[in-house]
């Protein structure tokens, strides 16, 4: 296909207003998938995908679709809408021309809406916007064009109104795309020059590397090199996303596709680095990604202490599928060896650790979330605290510092009150507030981004109803009094359960987190005492009953089995734990230092 | 990159066997039959029963006749009748059970223990009379409790003189034991009540006596209304004093506490029951029972058309059947043996199960439970302590947790 015929475009949005089921559509109208072998967000293929209803990683495919007798070659790629995985969606704006900005008409304008039509703006993409769910009674296309304008300055009076329910409008859309989107700039004589942009894991053909050709061609037999890794492999496969893996010969200029290479050390191939011909000419590197900035921090510890190594097999493994993580080994004195790692946010970490279970058959601790501290010793040398553990004693350092985001929120005007009211309990500065329309409002405040993570989105839900969204990012650190809340199980410290809060806040918190242990420790043959203490001074404090009677009255020949099975299973829930002196501590018990009503 | 790795969890080995009710059980085998018919079902009770009004006994019967046929044991050292409510049949069916069960295993010339359970409103003399007849040389009677409030919550359909009643319908019958069940820590009761009503029950002089705690088994009535908050358990530390007194009260009165909840007169220990606990081999016929042979231990369906389609030969679905490695038959050999007073031989226990001692896990654990406080040791014999008894559960599961590994 000749590049001017390509068009290379994304699909983003606030998290559900139908990305993947407008993707659903086009595949049915342009014929790549039957409608027998049609589900529901299709492109949603993960386990957890499908579970949770979202869309975590970003999927290519390629369509063809006929304007005035010709054929064009659509590469879509269908990104995920939370906020965690806005990464994914930079990455495949790179890969990109063009961006179908797609509102849901019966909400409006959203947090993620404005974030990602900004990153789309950066990236200097075509933006078509798109008002989705027509087929709702209660959508105003109207005003939510006006709000589209209003919000991103984007044109939006000739806004395509689609359903991706009905595939009502959706060929207008396709049109619009050939139409608008520019053709890929690609050189086909030029030297070959792809990005890497994902890869995944295959236990029979080693690492399936995905890309975007952005000069020169790629034939299969190819000797390919990477230019991050010099690594040379032979291109043994080649072929395109119609959406399941099709073989081709050769993949052009402007064009997504994947390569195999029987590649089995997951060392060799990096995300983001460049793919040319071996002992070609000289080629160059292209932009690549930038570095993701971790936002929270949480530990992993195995199980069963000996499994380290087979944790660290499953995290190098899996960070191959998703570069935006990141684990350094660590060590606890409750838990061991282990790894600290760094995720976008709460439902990333939530979403790699459920995939270690699962993919890699990983039985883990995983510690409470937290974010970067910083402190500032006299001379005015600065050392990042990872993890509340590694805080020195007060004396050791002159100020504490913690990590501020701007955080951008979207509300219906009615919540604004509430909005501000828990904006300010969670130590947010106010910056500013714009009305989108007359029901609208966009709402800024610098807060801590501890308070984030700690309970602020469920706050913000329930303070909105729902409605509220938002959005952040890290500007600074910000010196304040905090202090270092220490857990204490029968005398001795718990380091990973204690964390780091603001001294007004300590008492609150302490007490908080003791109700949760209390629930979440099993009753052992001894009194289990719990505390909270900054320092020295014990703030709170509880106890767990000694278990007094824990017999079973009957037990025949008939039941010998069953009731062993009640046994062991009271006990293999407590392989979910660690022994921290003689108290087990359930898995559950370590993220007790998180709010939220069920944590 | 090596993917495959092994991981600590369990493997257990499936067993191979495709029917197990075909492996033949070793003449001597202990014989457990399930009459699976009541009077009325009671809420607390997750035995598998129904109430055999309207239901097909006589098909039942016939069914459990022929099973008794087709796998009853040889020769069985004991043999114990349970169910259910096998003293709700009447004579005539009584007969022909144990005429089959006669002429297939020979049981009354090689049992030393023939126990039939027995309800107060299907016990009477005529009823007791035949049962010896047939060769019972035990009747359990089922009492519960001795107040009549407590007897309408347990669902009970008999009244408190019944109880009694049907106890002196045994004496007269001249069987050599009775046994006398009863179940304590229903919502409400005291101690100074539960201490009156045992001293009634031991004033009969029954050579055998259970005393059950309350428990609230998954799927009862019992336990969803307690979910539904209709009924409420009794505290942990009342629980403990009814089980003290319980203990206190037989102790005084010379009973022996063989069993967590089971007491005797001197040499009256049910022996049917003593095997489960030291983890011996048996046959159990009828729907729901289950059956421990050469180390497979299996299930008969719970449900009436699904066991009596096996039962007479055809085709059967068993539920379930498991056979454990060595390490794991060990620690269930200790966690019933600890049940016991005598307690357990860790190196018989050992040579039962095929373990050697440098794979024994569990006596290291039983040294550390030693050095709790739980468990001690006497002569290579070990026991729960005072303490390590009334958290029985606490310290099994421990010990069995070595044979999960
Ligand atoms: N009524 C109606 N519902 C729609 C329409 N498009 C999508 N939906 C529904 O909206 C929900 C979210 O759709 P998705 O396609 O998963 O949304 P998404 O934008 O891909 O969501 P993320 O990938 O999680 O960001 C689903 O329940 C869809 O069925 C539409 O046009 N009309
Ligand atoms: S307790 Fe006895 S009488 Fe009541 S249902 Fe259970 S087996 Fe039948
Ligand atoms: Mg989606």
């Amino acid at each position: 296909m000749q590049t001017e015929r390509i068009r290379n475009f994304s699909i983003i949005a606030h998290i559900d207003h139908g990305k993947s089921t407008l993707a659903d559509r086009m595949l049915e109208h342009t014929g790549a998938v039957q409608r027998r072998e049609m589900r529901d967000q299709l492109l949603d293929d993960m386990e957890l995908e499908r579970e949770r209803g979202i869309t975590i990683k970003a999927r290519a495919v390629t369509i063809e679709h006929e304007v005035d007798g010709e054929t064009y070659q659509l590469n879509l790629i269908d990104t995920p809408g939370h906020v965690d995985f806005s990464y994914e969606v930079q990455k495949s704006m790179q890969a990109c021309e063009g961006a179908l900005l797609l509102v849901d008409a019966s909400q409006g304008v959203e947090a993620q809406t404005v974030a990602n039509a900004y990153l789309a703006v950066e990236q200097d993409l075509e933006i078509i916007p798109v008002l989705n769910k027509i087929d709702l009674a209660h959508s105003r296309p109207d005003e939510v064009a006006e709000e589209i304008e209003h919000s991103l300055a984007i044109d939006a009076s000739d806004a395509l109104a689609v359903s991706a329910k009905s595939g009502e409008g959706v060929g207008a859309v396709l049109d619009r795309v050939v139409r608008e989107i520019p053709p890929p700039e690609g050189d086909l004589d030029a030297p070959l020059q792809a990005l890497i942009f994902d890869a995944v894991y295959d236990e029979y053909r080693g690492i399936i590397v995905y890309l975007r050709l952005f000069n020169g061609v790629l034939t299969k037999r190819a000797m390919t090199r990477m230019l991050g890794t010099g690594k040379v492999y032979e291109a043994i496969e080649i072929g395109k996303f119609s959406p399941n893996m099709t073989k081709c010969d050769e993949l052009r200029a402007g064009e997504v596709g994947y390569l195999v290479s029987n590649i089995k050390s997951l060392g060799d191939v990096r995300i983001g680095d460049t793919l040319t011909i071996n002992k070609g000419p000289e080629v160059e590197m292209l932009p690549g990604y930038k570095e993701p900035v971790h936002m929270v921090f949480a530990d992993f510890y195995p199980t069963n202490p000996g499994e380290f190594e087979a944790l660290r097999d499953a995290l190098e493994t899996l960070s191959l599928t998703d570069s935006s993580f990141s684990f350094h080994p660590e060590t606890s004195d409750a838990l061991g060896f282990g790894f600290r790692c760094g995720f976008l946010g709460l439902l990333h970490m939530e979403i790699i650790q459920q995939r270690l279970e699962r993919e890699h058959d990983m039985d883990m601790i995983q510690t409470a979330p937290s974010v970067t501290y910083m402190i500032r010793k006299a001379g005015g040398e600065e050392e990042m605290i990872r993890s509340p553990g590694q805080l020195p004693p007060r004396d050791h350092y002159e100020e504490l510092l913690e990590p501020i985001a701007r955080v951008s929120m979207l509300v219906p005007t009615e919540y604004l009150g509430n909005l501000m009211q828990i904006s300010v309990d969670h130590r947010g500065t106010f910056v500013r507030q714009d009305h989108l329309s007359p029901t609208r409002v966009q709402v800024e405040f610098d807060m801590p981004m501890g308070e984030i993570i700690y309970d602020f989105y469920d706050k913000l839900k329930s303070a909105t109803r729902g409605y509220g969204t938002l959005n952040y990012e890290v500007t600074g650190f910000n010196a304040d009094d905090l202090v270092k809340l220490q857990i204490l199980v029968n005398g001795d410290e718990v380091d990973a359960l204690s964390c780091i809060v603001h001294r007004s806040q300590a008492d609150m918190r302490g007490r908080a987190v003791l109700k949760k242990l209390r629930k979440e420790i099993p009753r052992h043959m001894f009194e289990v005492r719990l505390q909270a203490a900054i320092g020295s001074k014990i703030i709170a404090r509880e106890s767990i009953a000694a278990l007094r009677k824990d017999v079973t009255a009957k037990c025949y020949g008939g039941d010998i089995t069953r009731k062993r099975k009640l046994l062991e299973k009271q006990k293999a829930g407590k392989r979910r734990m660690r022994q921290v002196g003689n108290v087990d501590i359930p898995q559950k018990a370590f993220l007790s230092v998180l709010g939220g009503d069920d944590k | 990159m090596e993917t495959s790795r092994t991981t600590s969890r369990e493997r257990q080995t499936a067993p191979d066997i495709q029917r197990p009710w075909e492996i033949p059980a070793a003449d001597g085998t202990p014989l457990y039959v399930h009459v699976p018919f009541c009077e009325a079902k009671c809420p607390y009770c997750d035995f598998f029963s129904v109430a055999g009004e309207g239901q097909d006994i006589e098909g039942s019967l016939e069914a459990l006749i022929s099973e008794v046929e087709r796998r009853g044991p040889r020769s069985p050292r004991t043999v114990f009748v349970g169910g259910g409510t096998p003293s709700w049949l009447s004579i005539d069916q009584l007969e022909r059970l144990f005429g089959a069960m006669q002429s297939r295993t020979g049981y009354r010339d090689s049992a030393q223990e023939v126990t039939v359970e027995c309800n107060p409103e299907s016990l009477d003399e005529e009823k007791a009379r035949a049962l010896v007849e047939l060769g019972a040389t035990r009747l359990s009677i089922g009492f519960q409790s001795l107040r009549p409030e407590t007897l309408e919550l347990f669902g009970r359909v008999h009244g408190v003189d019944d109880s009694f009643a049907a106890f002196q319908a045994a004496r007269a019958a001249g069987v050599a034991a009775v046994s006398v069940d009863l179940i304590f820590g229903a919502e409400g009761q005291t101690v100074g009540e539960w201490r009156e009503d045992l001293t009634r029950v031991l004033d009969l002089k029954p050579e055998h006596l259970s005393c059950y705690g309350l428990t609230f088994e998954e799927g009862t009535l019992f336990t969803r209304w307690l979910e539904e908050g209709r009924i409420e358990r009794i505290p942990e530390e009342e629980e403990l004093e009814l089980f003290r007194a319980t203990r206190e009260l037989t102790s005084t009165r010379g009973y022996h506490a063989y069993e967590v909840s089971n007491f005797c007169l001197s040499g009256h220990e049910c022996h049917h029951n003593l095997n489960y606990w030291r983890n011996g081999p048996y046959v159990g016929i009828g729907p729901g029972a289950a059956s421990y042979v050469s180390g497979t231990r299996f299930g008969n369906p719970r449900s009436l058309e699904a066991w009596r389609r096996g039962a007479k030969g055809g085709e059967a679905s068993l539920p379930w059947s498991e056979t454990l490695n060595p390490s794991h038959r060990l620690a269930e050999t200790w966690w019933l043996g600890l049940r016991l007073a005598e307690g357990l031989d860790a190196s018989a226990a050992r040579e039962h199960c095929g373990v050697s001692a440098s794979e024994d896990l569990c006596l290291p654990e039983a040294r550390q439970l030693a050095e709790e406080g739980l468990l001690v040791e006497r002569g290579g014999r070990w026991r729960l302590t005072g303490e390590g008894l009334e958290l029985a559960d606490a310290v099994s599961g421990r010990l069995l947790a070595t044979g999960l590994a």
